[in-house]
């Protein structure tokens, strides 16, 4: 009974000193990247589609004209803890011509 | 020519004349104060000349064979319009007199307008910022510029109110149209390059996710692919840096 005793007390003070478990990242909102870079480096000029780039990179910000031309916007996502000066996002602008296949890239 | 086809309207434009019911029409003594501000500032672009710019406002709006002129009750001046829709203005004592309004054969709300003032040599798909600031000020003294409701895209600013001052803030939102739908647009001052962000293309659609609601309201409906913000107050830029557009 006592040895039982001091392993449950030896687990305890263990369970003590582990740090404290880290917050969950939030998850990554609608157009919302990790890194533009990083994103831009997965797609491909001239052949990756519409659908491609959704299962790569999430629900972009789509802008779309009566053309036919659409814009996709990713913005990195904003730091946690607020910044001061405050530094401008991280975009990542796609133009899909109107056939779908993705013909313009650029990252600010 | 317009003015003699037509009868007479109604109280607040009785004094043109013209085949249409309800034509867009500016007033010719607010584009003369226009033309009056540009030679005040001319400084600004001082290789340029100053022309005024027709452009669709509707998708369906014919811009071939858009006639032109000065009209009031005894004055009828036809202007030329050039093959890329720009006109020049002259002062005309009689019609400044008469209250005398420029009158194209289109009705309200299929056109818009805007100065144009271009630097003569630049290289291809680039326009001057100092050119555009002058644009953004004879535009705003003219007259030329629509407004828009309050509640357009939720962040465009009231324009109408606004005299030439507005464009010497740091991010004014006045709207450039490019010649083509434009990808990027580019600041360049020697080695110093800035990327606009997105947000300041397409009239900010960006930045609304709803912008399809209020594009009617915008003179920039039919151009929207081509609209442009640039920081015009931003003092770090000279006037003399080039504006570099990407087309699609």
């Amino acid at each position: 009974m006592r040895s039982l005793f001091f392993i449950l007390l030896l687990l305890g003070g263990c369970t003590l000193l582990q740090p404290p478990p880290q917050p969950a990242e939030k998850p990554l909102g609608p157009g919302e990247i990790v890194s533009a870079p990083a994103a831009e480096d997965v797609l491909s000029i001239g052949s990756s589609t519409k659908a491609d780039v959704r299962a790569a990179l999430g629900q972009a910000v789509v802008v779309d004209f009566s053309s036919g031309h659409e814009v996709w916007v990713y913005r990195e996502r904003a730091p946690e803890k607020p910044v001061e000066p405050p530094a401008p996002r991280a975009e990542l602008v796609l133009l899909f011509s109107p056939s779908g296949i993705l013909s313009k890239t650029r990252v600010r | 020519m317009l003015a003699a086809c037509g009868a007479a309207q109604a109280a607040d434009d009785a004094v043109v004349v013209t085949a249409l019911r309800h034509p867009v029409s500016k007033s010719y003594d607010r584009m003369v104060a226009g033309m009056e501000l540009f030679e005040q500032r001319r400084h600004l672009a001082p290789g340029a000349a100053l022309r005024f710019k027709l452009l669709p406002r509707k998708r369906e709006t014919a811009m071939e064979g858009v006639e032109l002129e000065i009209a009031a009750n005894s004055v009828g001046i036809a202007l030329e319009v050039a093959p890329d829709r720009t006109f020049a203005l002259e002062r005309n004592d009689a019609a400044l007199k008469e209250k005398a309004k420029v009158v194209p054969n289109r009705k309200a709300g299929t056109m818009t307008w805007r100065a144009d003032v271009r630097t003569p040599g630049l290289p291809p798909d680039t326009r001057r910022l100092g050119d555009l600031r002058l644009e953004c000020e004879v535009g705003m003294k003219a007259g030329l510029i629509s407004d828009y409701p309050p509640s357009f895209f939720g962040w465009l600013d009231k324009l109408l109110p606004q005299g030439p001052s507005y464009c010497h803030r740091a991010e004014p939102r006045y709207l450039f149209f490019a010649d083509r739908p434009i990808f990027s647009v580019t600041l360049v001052d020697g080695p110093r390059r800035e990327v606009l962000s997105v947000d300041r293309l397409y009239a900010g659609a960006s930045r609304d996710a709803k912008w399809k609601k209020g594009l009617r309201y915008c003179d920039c409906e039919a151009l929207i692919d081509r609209a442009y913000f640039v920081p015009l107050g931003d003092a770090s830029w000279p006037d003399d840096t080039r504006v570099e557009l990407e087309y699609m």
